[in-house]
């Protein structure tokens, strides 16, 4: 893939990150669409769900630069990026589980 | 120019008197400053230490004068690079008092201020040559890997050129600042990610890369591409401007950057900034003569 899919994605997820926390925090503070996305409904759950992702692209991606960039050898790069990928996934893999045990889906 | 017109566009005495004593006044000395300098050759010293030399400066003189000064009368050894002194060459800059600057464009007294020490060392983010000299082998290669010349594909056109290629004064426009750069390296020097990133391209190789991007008479987006959008290329810029802030010839390699991330995110969504330019007709330099 290339740096620029990357990056435009890093900067997707923060537009995406400022959404989903506003629709979790209006959720669960604004009784009016409190009653719209309810704490157990699976429109919370998949706002939670990409909230979640957004999150770890964007910090996963965040610790990849600042690793290029303080170990700047080629041949370092590629799995630096492999590395942080995989730990992402896992991360994510976790955390949905936990979001589903929490929310009642499993 | 005749005895009579020459008379007519001479000074008056009065004006030209004053402008000799201007000139007097300008390289009278003026005051003691001490110059702490870099010393260290990498193939004979073990580490790099200072050495210090105390002149009396004038106001017009500049830090390479004084240099020059200082390796003819005082430290023979001294290793500084320079070539046409005016600025266009970008040959002598070093850092002058913690700054990316060209020593023939700093005066003593505007580099010393208020204090009476000017500290001299090579550009930072470079390998050190000898003394005030900085190995710029790296910064070549960098320049060099984004392709800086026209890369077109007509290759009878360019073979047999029928004509000088079209161009309009805005497309001109889009690039024209960049051509100002003199590859003095401040930019890079300056530069807060090259500072750890020694693989990253850097501001000059970038913004020159962008310049050839948007030249009209340039075929060769797609070819650069590969270059500048890697994980060392453009998108490692995080927009300090230092490089901008440096640049003797008040280019702005971090607006080129920025501008070359822009013309990669539309060239995803499969935008092109121009179409090649074609040569101009025969018949219309023809008619442009006459």
């Amino acid at each position: 893939m290339r740096e620029s899919t990357v990056m435009f994605l890093h900067y997707i997820t923060a537009i995406l990150i400022a959404i989903t926390g506003l629709i979790h925090l209006l959720a669960n503070n604004d009784p009016g669409i409190g009653a719209v996305i309810k704490a157990n409904s699976a429109l919370y759950f998949g706002n939670m769900a990409i909230f979640l992702a957004a999150l770890l692209y964007h910090a996963f991606n965040g610790v990849r630069v600042i690793l290029i960039e303080m170990v700047p050898d080629k041949c370092w790069t590629k799995w630096i990026s492999w590395a942080v990928l995989i730990v992402g996934i896992v991360t994510y893999a976790v955390g949905l589980q936990v979001l589903m045990v929490a929310l009642g889906f499993a | 120019m005749s005895s009579e017109e020459a008379k007519e566009y001479a000074l008056p005495p009065e004006v030209l008197e004053e402008t000799i004593r201007a000139s007097e006044e300008l390289w009278k000395p003026v005051r003691k400053i001490k110059f702490r300098i870099y010393k260290y050759n990498p193939r004979k010293d073990y580490a790099p230490h200072w050495e210090e030399h105390e002149l009396e400066v004038s106001r017009g003189m500049t830090v390479l004068d004084a240099l020059l000064v200082i390796k003819g009368e005082m430290d023979h050894s001294l290793g500084v690079r320079y070539s046409c002194r005016m600025g266009l060459c970008g040959s002598c800059a070093m850092m002058i008092n913690g700054k990316q600057m060209l020593a023939c464009q700093t005066r003593v007294l505007e580099a010393a201020g208020d204090g009476d020490v000017v500290e001299l060392r090579p550009l930072d983010n470079f390998p050190v040559e000898r003394d005030l000299a900085a190995d710029f082998t790296s910064f070549f290669e960098k320049h060099k890997a984004v392709k800086p010349w026209i890369i077109r594909n007509d290759e009878v056109e360019l073979n047999n050129p029928t004509g000088p290629y079209k161009q309009t004064v805005d497309e001109y426009a889009r690039y024209y600042q960049f051509t100002d750069c003199i590859k003095c390296g401040a930019c890079l020097s300056a530069c807060p990610t090259a500072a750890t990133d020694y693989e990253y391209l850097g501001p000059q190789a970038l913004a020159q890369a962008y310049r050839y991007m948007v030249d009209t008479r340039d075929d060769g987006l797609d070819v650069r591409i590969p270059i500048v959008d890697s994980e060392h290329g453009c998108w490692r810029c995080h927009f300090a401007a230092s490089c901008s802030d440096v640049c003797p010839r008040g280019v702005d390699p971090a607006q080129g950057i920025q501008l070359l991330k822009k013309l990669l995110i539309k060239r995803k969504f499969g935008f092109k900034p121009h179409k090649p330019a074609e040569a101009l007709p025969a018949k219309v330099k023809a008619e442009r003569k006459e």
